[in-house]
């Protein structure tokens, strides 16, 4: 792949904290114009790798580098790109228009009024524009602090944990704006918990545990490695208990619908014959793992037992953005 | 440095908007004035109640002076004012025989303490009889004074005065010598307290101006508390304000735009305007006070330049220590801790400035006033001293002060640069000074 389509090129990098390793040997490579999603499991190293590409935190001296938009400079402060750190960063004391005027100026910015204005209706903020942040509830100081992080239309925005703590409503609202970012050309590396959220919106999907690489690729190349080993299903009956059935290693009941991780080689028939004779199978679905499951499936607590689990496990060829 | 100005301004509308800035403008005046007219109106709200006192008086030959001198005193100045305006400003002293039914001494200071406790009389006087007469004992000519008040000492004083003007009286008849001539012998001399003279435009000599005891002290006292209220308003916050944007992660999203000496040198820019703010408010209305009350001459203009020189150096060097420990500590009680000795530091020239004030031209004084942490404060004390110091010395202060100056915002920006970002347990002073040190 090309370098100039990169906008962040990390090559084996790490982080140690005193005796902590937070992060080790790390690589990504985050193309122009796309939304690149960060999972795992907290204290990971999400954050601290996002800090690092924020120039927040050095690296290690070692091998390594990071390259931010082409430049490979370690300093912070760089006005194209957008930050909004996980939770907090607001002036409690400030009016909301007020900070954004300030982030807006930080960053260069000289022609923002009307760009303060539109922000704020876009997020239905209008109303509460002369109210100081510490009036504001959670979901609202959170939406002020993403218009902080984009106000200055920077060319890649860092957002860390964006949707936390957020209602479906305002949920939709802020992942419309992430979208019409990347429409508009900016590239956005987001971390998340929601792992339905990074497999609808990323183009790339990126998991770190303790500190390594273990997941890296378009969400399509990560599901292939694991093949067709899912089995979604839907059973209605009192004898129902499938983790009775032969070749079914794992159960993950989600209410309703339950997915069943099956053994390498099991038959699919035979499968389906014996839900049928527990009960009325109402859905039976063969399906890729979902990225919930393959994310419990390398950090989980049965993680341990598969030492495989950490094996890195990174699609060679990602497809193009 | 567009960036460093952005911080600035915001740092100052933070600080000067807020509530607590108008209050702690406005407190000192209010303070200082509300107290003078406390002291004012307290002046005529004394306790007016008269105070029945027993007397025993074994000379046989005082008790008739004093009851005279009391009545004298209720002539002159226990009342004030003429016809209807006439009223009492003072309690009477009313004098009487101590009535006792022994002669023994210890007896009879029983009883009369008796009888004040029994609030019949408010206190007695005992004279022994050798009080006139003593020899050459001291402990003799002693009158013993009793009361349940001992720190009410207005009679105590009063009785003091009378006895010894008449006991003086007394004993020069006893050897024949006139009391008036005495007087005359005794007459005290006054030595005037003047300024030095010098030539008119006419060329001739001017009259030496009696030199305003209170303008000379109250001048150099008054530069030196507003040096000290400028660098505690305007330059302490700046720990809380940094601490803040560490905890609440704004340093975060302030570190993606600017570097942390930028972010750190803006806060100071920010501050710095906060004093000079406080200090022109202070100083035009000092001027008008001063002015208004026609003391003018006594305003030290020639002094203001030096004052916003060490005050803008005096924020920055303890701005910066105050920014390094916010940025070093991980909450306001560790804050605190690393605060006191800063404090100590600051308030230091408190301890000394009397002496200072004094001699402001004597060695320690000097050597004092350029230590520079305290530089800003004595140097301006010392300089509102008439007749000033020599120049070299205000000078070579600077140039200590500038360099102290630049040594703590260094250090401080590499404290700053680390800390900043630190979450978890703070720093203690050995890891700060290892920051500052290594950076």
């Amino acid at each position: 792949m090309n370098n100039t389509t990169n906008v962040v090129e990390i090559q084996s990098i790490s982080k140690t904290f005193r005796k902590h390793v937070a992060v080790d040997d790390l690589s990504l490579s985050v193309p122009k114009g796309s939304i690149y999603g960060f999972i795992g499991p907290n204290g990971s190293g999400k954050t601290t790798t996002l800090r690092m590409i924020m120039r927040i935190y050095h690296p290690d001296s070692g091998g390594g580098h990071i390259r931010v938009l082409g430049k490979e400079s370690f300093q912070a402060a760089n006005d194209r790109i957008g930050y909004l750190p996980e939770e907090r960063g607001l002036y409690k004391k400030m009016k909301v228009r007020d900070i954004l005027r300030f982030y807006a100026e930080l960053k260069g910015r000289r022609d923002f009024k009307e760009t303060v204005g539109n922000w704020l209706q876009r997020m239905n903020l209008s109303d509460c524009a002369n109210n100081k942040v510490e009036t504001l509830s959670k979901g609202m100081a959170q939406k002020v602090q993403f218009i902080a992080a984009v106000i200055a239309e920077p060319e890649l925005v860092i957002l860390d944990e964006p949707f936390t703590g957020l209602d479906p409503v305002n949920a939709d609202v802020l992942r419309e704006a992430v979208l019409d970012l990347r429409r508009r050309g900016s590239t956005v590396i987001f971390s998340t918990h929601d792992m339905s959220v990074a497999e609808k919106m990323c183009d790339f999907i990126f998991m770190i545990f303790k500190g390594r690489k273990v997941l890296d690729g378009t969400l399509e190349s990560i599901q292939h490695k694991y093949g067709e080993d899912t089995v979604r299903v839907s059973v209605e009956g009192n004898g129902y208990s499938p983790h009775t059935i032969s070749g079914v290693e794992r159960v993950t009941d989600f209410g309703h619908v339950q997915e069943l991780r099956i053994a390498p080689g099991t038959d699919t028939q035979d499968l389906l014959g014996a839900l049928m004779r527990q009960g009325n199978v109402m859905h039976f679905e063969l399906a890729h793992p979902s990225l919930h499951d393959i994310f419990v499936r390398i950090a989980g607590p049965e993680a341990d037992k598969d030492a495989a689990g950490l094996e890195t496990l990174t699609a060679e060829e990602p497809a193009d953005a | 440095m567009r960036k460093v100005i952005v911080i600035a301004v915001r740092e100052y509308q933070a600080a000067v908007k807020t509530k607590a800035f108008i209050i702690s403008i406005l407190a000192m005046p209010v303070f200082m004035g509300g107290s003078i007219a406390v002291q004012a109106l307290m002046r005529d709200k004394v306790d007016t109640t008269d105070k029945r006192i027993a007397v025993l008086d074994q000379t046989g030959r005082l008790y008739d002076l004093i009851v005279e001198a009391s009545l004298k005193r209720d002539q002159t100045i226990v009342f004030k004012g003429e016809g209807a305006e006439r009223k009492k400003v003072k309690p009477r002293y009313l004098i009487e025989k101590a009535s006792v039914s022994s002669d023994d001494r210890e007896r009879i200071t029983f009883e009369l303490s008796e009888q004040v406790r029994n609030a019949e009389i408010f206190a007695f006087a005992i004279m022994g009889p050798d009080v006139i007469e003593p020899g050459d004992d001291p402990l003799r000519a002693r009158v013993a004074y009793h009361s349940n008040t001992p720190t009410y000492d207005n009679f105590q004083n009063w009785l003091e005065r009378v006895i010894n003007r008449h006991t003086h009286e007394l004993r020069f008849q006893a050897v024949n010598v006139e009391p008036a001539v005495v007087a005359q012998a005794i007459r005290p001399v006054q030595v005037a307290n003047l300024g030095l003279v010098s030539l008119d435009e006419e060329g001739r000599i001017t009259k030496a101006e009696e030199t305003n005891r209170i303008a000379n002290f109250l001048i150099p006292m008054g530069m030196m508390m507003l040096m000290f209220m400028v660098v505690l308003v305007a330059a302490s916050p700046l720990m809380q304000s940094v601490l803040e944007e560490k905890m609440q992660r704004i340093a975060e999203v302030l570190l993606g735009s600017i570097t942390p000496f930028q972010l750190m040198m803006g806060k100071l820019l920010g501050i710095v305007g906060v004093s000079l703010t406080m200090a022109t408010i202070y100083l035009v209305g000092a001027f008008y006070a001063i002015h208004e009350t026609g003391f003018g001459q006594f305003f030290p203009k020639h002094l203001v330049w030096w004052f916003v020189v060490f005050q803008v150096m005096a924020v920055l060097l303890y701005g910066s220590v105050f920014a390094a420990i916010g940025a070093a500590v991980s909450d306001m009680k560790e804050a605190q801790n690393l605060m006191t000795p800063v404090m100590l530091v600051v308030i230091a020239p408190m301890f000394v400035w009397l002496n200072v004030v004094k001699e402001p031209l004597s060695t320690s004084s000097m050597v004092m006033s350029l230590i520079p942490p305290a530089t800003p404060m004595l140097m301006i004390l010392r300089q509102a001293v008439p007749p000033g110091i020599p120049i070299w010395q205000t000078l070579l202060g600077i140039v200590l002060v500038i360099a102290t100056t630049i040594v703590c915002v260094f250090a401080a920006g590499r404290i700053f640069r680390v800390g900043i970002l630190m979450q978890g347990k703070g720093a203690n002073l050995g890891e700060m000074i290892r920051w500052a040190i290594r950076g």
